[in-house]
């Protein structure tokens, strides 16, 4: 009767928790991301398919966990050595599980996030950034904070690429830093996707935190509006339409010509859109990528990236290392961003409000609300949001190119 | 880690250089596709707006909306929250 009670005790995953206490702690986070994206609500969409893989990805014998292949492609589970690139996709799901299937098969290959990326770009309107062109160079600026903190990395030990994969945290896109750090360094794939959409979800009190300490009331009082009215655009847009068709396709190729690496993000962004503005000759593609398929992806992308997320690959102190980086990341990219309005506004007569220098980030349109938020406590008719837009959408394409400079000479 | 910090230094210089360049490069092709367009495309035609069943004494709101706005505010405040007044900024 005892070795009975025994081989039931041995089934289940019970011993390993108690042999290996440090499974409960990622069941403590996961549970905490998934309070987080349940009972708080940031980013429920993406918080609560990451917290449910991490739950489980981490049942010892559940075969849920992602194992990463090391630079050679090995594997080695349960004292067997695998060489991942040379087994085929039943095989893996066999042998390794079915949550390593998925993740070989769309993570790995860097199929999800430029599936994600058009979807975010068929719920793009470029309409703001079109008629305010001259702030989306803060988009620009504002990836100041990856380069800073990729510097940062290297001081404190990273290696190159896995500095670079913490520094991209700082453009605040959730797929671009999963697409840097599938290409750059995959095995932090887990902890710098959490810190990426964490901070993101934190938009609302990071921003006015930086600009607190930043920017001065008179500063944050500056009327776009007035300043638009004293200083009007010399050109103004007949046919929003045909230009909202032609953008896409322009930048796309732009874009390809200077840095390839990053078309599949910005192509497939520009792609969204293009059968967003075309309208109802491709509405039907419009509404599946901008809802089916993008939904897919997110429900795929989120439980992956959470069963990456084993107490093996999670519980170091890389991963605390990633949590600071990626916070100064954020701070210092929305810096980069206020000082280079500030230094603009020394040189030009229509003054810009450094709230949109702030939204230079992507986070798109989070980063943009808060700032709207921020700008009419100091002036209830200040609103600054279609402004904002401008520079946080230029800010998806800065982040995307970022990433593109740095996969192509990583990699 | 000498190597490493060239590299992270030189990555910085190139990567921002490309960022500033390409959203340039976007900002002056917006421009140039806009004053195109404006100068072969027609203009775009806006269609009238549709006015909404007011009657010239009735508010600037509609009733559906007022409800809209309502029941929207209701589900926010669970139930707490009254709306007063709707005025457009």
């Amino acid at each position: 009767m005892v070795e009975i009670f025994q081989k039931l005790y041995e089934m289940t995953a019970l011993s390993n928790i108690i042999a290996d206490p440090s499974f409960i702690v990622m069941y403590l986070i996961a549970f905490l991301l998934l309070y987080l994206g349940i009972v708080k609500h940031y980013e429920p969409l993406l918080l609560i398919p990451i917290g449910f893989g991490v739950l489980i990805a981490n049942f010892p014998g559940g075969d849920m966990g992602v194992l990463q292949a090391a630079e050679d492609g090995t594997i080695v589970k349960d004292g067997v050595t695998y060489i991942i690139w040379e087994m085929s996709l039943p095989a893996i799901a066999h042998d390794l599980g079915l949550m390593n299937f998925l993740y070989y098969m769309l993570i790995k290959t860097g199929f999800l996030p430029p599936v994600i990326f058009m979807g975010v770009g068929a719920l793009t309107d470029f309409g703001p950034m079109l008629r305010n062109l001259r702030l989306a160079i803060f988009g620009a600026a504002a990836q100041f904070g990856i380069f800073l903190v990729l510097i940062c990395a290297v001081l404190m030990g990273f290696t190159l690429k896995e500095a670079a994969s913490l520094g991209i945290i700082g453009g605040a896109d959730g797929p671009t830093a999963i697409f840097t750090t599938i290409k750059l360094a995959p095995h932090l794939l887990g902890p710098i996707a959490i810190a990426a959409y964490s901070y993101m979800a934190l938009v609302p009190v990071i921003i006015p935190l930086v600009v607190k300490l930043t920017c001065s009331k008179k500063e944050l009082m500056i009327n776009m509006k007035e300043q638009d009215k004293k200083f009007p655009a010399k050109n103004e847009i007949k046919n929003m339409r045909v230009i909202k068709i032609i953008f896409p396709i322009a930048v796309t190729t732009i874009v390809a010509i200077f840095v390839p690496t990053a078309v599949s993000l910005i192509g497939m962004l520009m792609f969204g859109n293009l059968l967003k503005e075309i309208g109802s000759d491709t509405s039907r593609l419009f509404d599946t990528i901008s809802n089916s398929i993008m939904n897919t992806a997110t429900v795929f992308l989120g439980l992956c990236v959470g069963a990456t997320m084993t107490a093996e690959a999670f519980l170091n102190w890389t991963t605390i290392g990633i949590i600071i980086g990626g916070f100064l990341a954020f701070a210092l990219s929305i810096t980069a961003g206020i000082s280079m309005v500030k230094l603009m506004n020394l040189f030009v007569k229509k003054k810009i409000n450094p709230l949109i220098g702030a939204t230079g980030l992507s986070a798109v349109p989070m980063a943009s609300r808060v700032c709207n938020e921020i700008a009419t406590k100091y002036d209830p008719k200040n609103h600054v949001l279609n402004y904002c837009m401008s520079s946080n959408i230029s800010g998806v394409i800065g982040s995307a190119v970022a990433a593109g400079v740095l996969i192509k000479f990583l990699s | 880690m000498e190597n490493g910090m060239v590299e992270a230094l030189q990555l910085l210089v190139v990567g921002m250089l490309t960022v500033f360049l390409i959203l340039l490069i976007v900002i002056y092709l917006g421009k140039g596709l806009i004053a195109l367009v404006n100068r072969f495309a027609p203009a775009e035609q806006v269609p009238q707006k549709k006015m909404a069943v007011m009657s010239s004494g009735a508010s600037a709101v509609d009733a559906q909306t007022k409800a809209i706005i309502a029941a929207a505010v209701n589900q926010l405040t669970g139930g707490k929250g009254q709306v007063k007044k709707i005025e457009k900024v």
